[in-house]
């Protein structure tokens, strides 16, 4: 907390910054602990109690058409939902970077296969691939988790690619390998931590993507699987009570709407706090 | 000159100037005044920070209104108009049409996108009120005023297709072309090499005697002042603190600062003598501590005469063009049989102008770059099959302390990182030679947790030799060393490698554009041109009296201060 000193809490774009941490820790929170929170079975319905409005009969959000709490069914969404984009953005992460980093270091046979994968795979509608390999290799959270891990990370490779072939080229990484530092000292030392900032600007904005695109498949009835409470699937069953229990709908499209600004408010706030370092820094 | 001397071109009174922060105030300028009289060369002379550009933006209000604060009792006239209290509409008028600017960097100054032809017509036809085919001829007319032989081709061409003086030449043009009354030009020859900025200089002057057009020379270069200028200014953190005709200020200073800028030059003092440093209490941020021998300087004894680097045609070529199936086809040949021998102990220096091949031997005898042909030796053995330890003898330091730094790395970590290859890993051990290094090269030891940006570009350079040194090389490579830096910081630097050279007996290898820099260290210069060592022996012998034509071409495109004063 020492770096936000007053005058920088001041201004509006340390405000935002500080919004957009808020909320995501609000997100963490209730995804971690949420079951904790749940006042309700999310899988046991109340016949009695089918639509109920919000905050009537203990129903905090309202119930859906089998009378389930629907409170205590987006928690377990949530942690359902942020595990597979995590999960995911981690494996994205870990490809695209391995291959951004091989494409910039090494010029030659491995940097063309390292460009021709990556601009084969974007070649693709991302979704309507994810769509024909979920079909495939059958629908539940690894499969979901993997499809989506092994296809959404040409972004990374993209931008890590970029900056480590700037950084290659620096007075400095010649320099210590005059010293004669190895490699991959070279690529954890100097290129790693200078291309770190992108990659969480990227990891964030990244994950309000797969988000939403774990939703778009599980509504579309191909992610989790039927029943299983997901923001996709309580968003999917919404659709034919839309006019009679509006609620079930604005729900889990809100929670979505929220969670995606969240994620790329804290995407914007990073780029912001990295701009100002760097402005420091390369100044 | 003096038709219209009673009604000055420039009249800047009293100008103050403060840059806005976010919670800072910078004054950037204090209170200066300025005139410039109809037809007259203006020198500003200053070094980074000083605040001459500041005043250059100022003359057509180039700098953002809300980040800036100017006290109301400023005044900068042009042509008895006060910019500062214009509309925008009459200000639009003012730039490019009777006021006109030329960068320092003629790569960004024109845009790649659009020909020369484009870019010319939108400036004259915005101000002039005249036809395309007057205004094509205009132009071309304009650019055989220039000296560019074919005025036609250029007026086609996009910026990439011309080299860098063709582009500073189409800039000149350009700022003449609205007859304007004045031309501001920001270290117009920087970017160029030597013998490029000579002719673009004397354009310049040519061009504005025919015109009768005031020109005001923002430079920090006082040779190129001595050689264009018929009065100066000198600037220093924000204050004019001298000026008055070229001649006198340069011949006979008042102001400390002047005399201590003069003295920083290593032009006309002994070679290998310890420059004066303008005052370290003038200079802001530049670490007082001084290096280690404090005594003067004993000349190294020219060698144990034993050959440490032998250099037998050496080549290094580039792949510039592929076939289909990835083979190179072509080259480019960057170093075209090279042969040279650098003894134990003595300072060579290789002289030439970008892209004569002088980086690509430095980065070859690195082992950045490998070798295309011939052969080269250290210490008797092949430099390809040298063991690491052998290898570690050969450090270099770059240019731009900016690039050579890795910014999020402290000091300490930057200095020893040579030494952790070396097996030394224990952090106490590593601050502690950290510590030793920094005190080696004047650096106070306390800084070594500092990250590059807290340094002035001096310490910084201070830095990266620090860093050369940790594993006690026995060769250094200096790769234009001194080229990014103020010429007070210069002197420093210059001082601080002399000083090693002495208690170490180091052998360096000095690359560099710079000719009175490199007299003033070498015992003995190559001149590169194109690839080739054309001319090569003892410093004085080869700078002074050159057989080669290149090196004649070279040595009288420098410019100096010496020949001024002598011609007059």
């Amino acid at each position: 907390m020492s770096r936000f000193n007053r005058s920088k809490l001041r201004n509006a774009a340390s405000f935002e910054i500080v919004v957009a941490f808020t909320l995501l820790a609000i997100v963490a929170f209730l995804a971690i602990f949420g079951k904790l929170l749940q006042s309700h079975d999310p899988m046991q319905g109340d016949l009695m109690a089918r639509f109920t409005p919000l905050g009537q009969k203990g129903f905090l959000l309202g119930s859906d058409h089998l009378g389930r709490d629907l409170w205590s069914r987006m928690l377990a969404g949530l942690q359902w939902s942020m595990g597979c984009a995590l999960t995911a953005n981690i494996i994205n992460l870990f490809i695209g970077t391995t291959l951004g980093l091989i494409a910039a270091e090494r010029p030659g046979w491995p940097r063309t296969i390292a460009r021709q994968i990556t601009d084969t795979l974007q070649s693709f509608p991302f979704l309507v691939v994810a769509i024909v390999v979920v079909v495939i290799i059958g629908h539940g959270f690894w499969p979901l988790v993997l499809t989506l891990g092994f296809l959404a990370w040409p972004i990374f490779q993209r931008v890590v690619y970029a900056e480590a072939s700037s950084i290659f080229q620096r007075d400095y990484v010649k320099a210590a390998r005059i010293a004669g530092v190895g490699r991959i000292t070279i690529m954890f030392q100097h290129v790693l931590p200078g291309v770190r900032a992108s990659l969480m600007v990227i990891f964030a904005f990244h994950f309000a993507g797969l988000l939403i695109a774990e939703s778009a498949l599980s509504f579309l009835g191909i992610g989790a699987p039927l029943g299983v409470p997901t923001w996709g699937n309580i968003l999917a069953e919404s659709r034919q009570y839309m006019l009679k229990a509006p609620w079930m709908m604005l729900v889990p499209g809100g929670a979505i709407v929220v969670t995606v600004v969240t994620m790329n408010l804290v995407g914007d706030g990073i780029a912001g706090l990295a701009r100002r370092r760097g402005r420091s820094i390369d100044a | 000159m003096n038709t219209a001397s009673d009604r000055p071109v420039v009249r800047i009174e009293n100008l103050s100037l403060a840059f806005l922060g976010q919670d800072t105030v910078v004054e950037a300028l204090r209170g200066i005044s300025l005139n410039i009289a109809a037809g007259e060369i203006v020198g500003l002379v200053g070094e980074s920070g000083s605040g001459k550009s500041v005043t250059a933006m100022s003359l057509l209000r180039l700098l953002p209104r809300g980040k800036t604060r100017i006290p109301a009792t400023s005044s900068v006239n042009v042509l008895d108009r006060d910019v500062l209290k214009m509309s925008d509409v009459e200000l639009q008028r003012v730039r490019g049409g009777e006021v006109s600017m030329i960068f320092q960097e003629p790569m960004t100054a024109l845009n790649p996108v659009l020909r020369v032809r484009e870019q010319m017509f939108d400036v004259i036809l915005r101000h002039q009120k005249i036809t395309e085919d007057d205004a094509r001829k205009l132009c071309i007319d304009l650019l055989r005023d220039m000296k560019i032989s074919d005025p036609e081709r250029t007026f086609n061409a996009y910026p990439h297709e011309l080299s860098g003086g063709m582009r500073q030449r189409v800039m000149i043009a350009m700022a003449f072309s609205c007859r304007p009354k004045l031309i501001v030009a920001d270290e117009p020859t920087t970017a160029l090499d030597v013998t490029v900025q000579a002719q673009i200089l004397s354009l310049l002057k040519e061009r504005a005697t025919a015109t009768n057009t005031a020109v005001l020379l923002i430079t920090h270069d006082l040779a190129v002042v001595a050689q264009l200028c018929d009065r100066v200014y000198v600037m220093y953190k924000g204050k004019i603190v001298e000026e008055g005709p070229t001649k006198t200020v340069i011949g006979n200073p008042q102001h400390i600062y002047t005399r201590a800028l003069l003295n920083a030059l290593p032009e006309g003092k002994a070679p290998k003598s310890r420059l004066e440093t303008v005052a370290a209490a003038m200079i802001e941020g530049e670490a007082a501590v001084s290096p280690v021998p404090a005594a003067p300087i004993q000349p190294v004894q020219v060698a144990s005469g034993k050959p440490l680097l032998e250099i037998h045609g050496a080549t290094v070529r580039y792949p510039s063009r592929f076939d289909f199936l990835g083979r190179t086809t072509a080259y480019n040949t960057a170093v075209d049989g090279v042969s040279l021998t650098i003894n134990e102990g003595e300072t060579v220096s290789i002289v030439g102008e970008s892209g004569c091949g002088k980086t690509s031997l430095a980065n070859t005898l690195v082992g950045l770059v490998p070798l295309s042909g011939g052969r080269i030796t250290y210490r008797g053995q092949d430099l390809a099959k040298l063991d690491p330890a052998t290898r570690r003898e050969i450090q270099i330091v770059f240019q731009d302390p900016q690039s050579s730094l890795d910014p999020r790395w402290p000091v300490w970590r930057i200095i020893t990182e040579p030494l952790t290859v070396a097996g030394r890993k224990s952090r106490a051990d590593l601050r502690a030679a950290a510590g030793e290094l920094c005190t080696l090269v004047g650096l106070d030891p306390k800084m070594i947790d500092r990250l590059p940006h807290e340094f002035s570009g001096g310490q910084r350079q201070r830095i990266a030799v620090a860093r050369a040194l940790s594993v006690r090389p026995r060769l250094l490579l200096l790769d234009e060393p001194t080229s990014a830096l103020d010429v007070s910081v210069q002197a420093q630097i210059l001082n601080l490698l002399l000083d090693l050279q002495a208690t170490y007996g180091l052998t360096y290898l000095f690359i560099s554009h710079n000719v009175s820099v490199v007299r003033h260290i070498s015992d003995r210069v190559a001149v590169m041109y194109q690839g080739q060592i054309v001319e090569t022996g003892p410093a004085d012998q080869v700078l002074s009296h050159p057989t080669h034509a290149y090196t004649r071409t070279l040595m009288d495109a420098v410019p100096s201060l010496e020949k001024v004063f002598s011609a007059a």
